[in-house]
């Protein structure tokens, strides 16, 4: 395993690519930021012509969707989309009962400060309690019903309401370069179902010895096929592709315009504040399981996407990565309360999905080597004789 | 008269699926059994799988995935074809007669050989005697240097000494099927393909030559296919970059009059596939 010279990943992050010891996605970032005005001029009449496109032929009740959580990325894309250009899109969010406070004021919020039409939907509690847990169990992801529903649930209700645009916001540009800006990406099934759902669909939640579900507590969760896909000519953009992504300004942007809050107390796992208030575990217990899993977490995502960014150094970076990537938040009480869980089964489970180009066992404990130098250990394993032995180096 | 081919080319590394640009910068998009799966259901006419894979660097799967990558790529080739409803073309360190019985062993229906033409030129002869012309595609790697086009093998990275207008002429000559011609300055380029050297190409030999190498817009299909005399279009990249892909490229061409089939999905339900009965 060896480390970006530039950011704080390693080889082993999810879905990158090494060569000459720099990752994927700090050469898309170098590529980003090189893109001269034209680039973006030349964009943001794309844009504005897609815009013009669907002022001249408004057919639908709605102009457009845009999927929102209520973040800082879901007020850029209507700031665009509404103050900017004066369309009128559905906001359309999925509720999956994780908000932190400071995230259901600014969900809340949007449909006062924008004119815009809001539909919430949120599955049947005690369905989700059972997702977080077979999911938990299926992947060492008790999140897997939030990727699918932000995922599935807007281009359920594009086809229901003949709306064929759909307006995301971010193109993941940098989270492991899978792609670069010139290639200009649409929202794509197979993405979503590989890197979004893990290759888990509705259906692989049906099986579970202990927690029983039928299709019809999941009919939320069902992607539509490419014929109807292409029956309402259903679309979806990234609002990145146009226009140049930064999270940091969107932020600073969005309080000043529409008094959208950041997090009000710090996370454990991670420095910034402003991301991921629309779900209390990202920044917690889920993050917690990337590290379990690929020894990182947030901070390094967050350190990696401000070194990029010019906002931080490296040697400042390996520092979040030392204070945040390994810390056991309080969350997870919170989450193993919800779901009725012991904190020994979490462990026993979390175990399973060690990965051993990451983690080894040593004197008993998890052993990984350390951005700064050496290994560490962190913590005494769960795993019986058998599986131990894949970790023995 | 026949019909002009749409084939995707997807291209296969260390474990995972990538995007190439100009044989040097590699993106990893993820699984080749998913890809491939969607490219078929699309309606592509064939599709061509190649192993660019250069030194020993497998990256095995996550264990968190409900799909993982076999771990060899016979085996990977294996689950692939049954998830091509089409021929599929399997290239990229094919070295002997095994390497070659074993592809075709493995689910491929036809195999593409690049530096074996001017290493090993026996085994194409010995390929053609065992399975036929039509199972035998010639890959050339062609780069503009200076004033001239040369030929490069070893994934790009040998410039071999001779005219690459003798090499096409003997690559003629070894009786392969067809040839899958490809820039190697164009790759990734999304500028659209190299007409001139295709020009030159086909009007140098008489079998089937298809183009590759830079296609950013369904429009450079067109261009070759009415430019040119090219019997098929072939593209990595841009099949990657949206959904129903291959249907919106036949659909392109179709309207626009052009010698293809006209644009279908498949009837498989790609999720239910993956999820249920294919893994």
């Amino acid at each position: 395993m060896n480390y970006c010279k530039k950011c704080v990943y390693s080889s082993v992050s999810v879905n990158l690519e090494m060569s000459d010891g720099v990752c994927s996605a700090c050469k898309t970032s170098e590529v980003f930021e090189s893109l001269p005005k034209d680039f973006w001029d030349m964009r943001r009449k794309k844009f504005e012509e897609i815009i013009n496109e669907i002022k001249l032929n408004r057919k639908s009740e709605y102009d457009c969707i845009i999927p929102v959580s209520g973040g800082k990325d879901s007020y850029y894309q209507a700031h665009k989309v509404v103050t900017d250009y004066g369309l009128k899109p559905l906001l359309v969010t999925y509720h999956g009962n994780n908000y932190l406070p400071e995230g259901n004021f600014n969900r809340d919020k949007m449909r006062e400060v924008f004119d815009a039409d809001h539909l919430v939907f949120g599955p049947s509690v005690d369905v989700l309690k059972k997702l977080n847990r077979i999911a938990f169990r299926l992947m060492g992801d008790m999140n897997w019903h939030a990727h699918c529903g932000i995922f599935t649930y807007p281009i359920q209700i594009a086809n229901k309401f003949k709306i064929p645009l759909i307006i995301w916001g971010e193109i993941a540009w940098d989270i492991s370069g899978m792609f670069d800006p010139d290639d200009f990406v649409e929202f794509s099934a197979r993405v979503r179902h590989e890197h979004g759902l893990r290759g888990f669909e509705w259906n692989s939640m049906l099986n579970d010895e202990r927690d029983k579900l039928v299709e019809k507590d999941l009919q939320w969760a069902k992607y539509p096929n490419d014929r109807e896909i292409l029956e309402n000519n259903t679309k979806g953009i990234y609002i990145g592709n146009f226009f140049k992504w930064d999270p940091n300004e969107h932020a600073k942007l969005m309080n000043q315009l529409y008094g959208w809050l950041p997090s009000q107390t710090p996370f454990q796992r991670t420095y910034r504040l402003m991301s991921n208030l629309d779900d209390r575990y990202e920044n917690g217990a889920h993050d917690l399981l990337k590290f379990i899993k690929f020894g990182y977490g947030r901070a390094s995502d967050h350190a990696s996407k401000d070194i990029r960014a010019g906002l931080m150094s490296r040697e400042e970076g390996i520092e979040m990565v030392r204070k945040y990537d390994h810390v056991v938040s309080d969350d997870l009480q919170y989450w193993l309360n919800y779901v009725d869980i012991s904190e020994r089964e979490f462990w026993e489970t979390a175990d399973q999905f060690r990965d051993p180009r990451v983690w080894w066992i040593e004197k008993g404990q998890w052993t990984k080597f350390d951005i700064w130098g050496g290994s560490s250990s962190y913590g005494y394993h769960n795993l019986d004789e058998v599986s131990l032995k894949r970790y023995i180096r | 008269m026949r019909k002009n081919r749409i084939i995707p080319i997807v291209l296969f590394k260390d474990g995972h699926v990538v995007q190439s640009k100009k044989f040097r910068e590699y993106k990893n998009l993820g699984n080749p059994l998913l890809t491939i799966n969607r490219l078929s259901e699309w309606g592509a006419d064939e599709i061509c799988f190649l192993d660019i894979s250069r030194d020993n660097n497998w990256q095995g799967g996550r264990s968190d995935l409900n799909e993982r990558t076999p771990a060899t790529f016979l085996e990977v080739l294996a689950e692939v074809s049954k998830v091509a409803y089409m021929p599929l073309t399997c290239g990229g360190g094919i070295r002997t007669m095994e390497d070659v019985e074993l592809r075709i062993k493995n689910g491929a229906d036809k195999i593409s050989l690049n530096s074996a033409i001017f290493c090993n030129p026996a085994l194409i002869q010995d390929a053609i005697k065992e399975y036929g012309s039509q199972s035998v595609v010639a890959s050339v790697d062609v780069k503009f240097v200076g004033d001239k086009y040369k030929v490069y093998i070893h994934g790009g990275q040998t410039c071999i000494d001779q005219d690459w207008k003798d090499y096409l002429r003997r690559v003629e000559d070894l009786e392969v099927g067809e040839i899958l011609l490809n820039s190697i300055n164009n790759d990734g380029g999304k500028e659209g393909y190299d007409l001139s050297m295709l020009s030159i190409a086909t009007s140098l030999v008489s079998i089937p030559v298809i183009a590759c190498g830079g296609v950013g817009e369904w429009e450079h299909f067109r261009s070759a296919l009415t430019e040119t005399e090219i019997d098929a279009v072939a593209a990595a990249n841009i099949f990657q970059h949206q959904d129903q892909s291959v249907y919106q490229a036949h659909k392109f061409l179709f309207v626009h009059g052009i010698n293809v089939r006209p644009p279908r999905l498949l009837e498989t339900n790609y999720l239910k596939v993956t999820t249920n009965e294919l893994l």
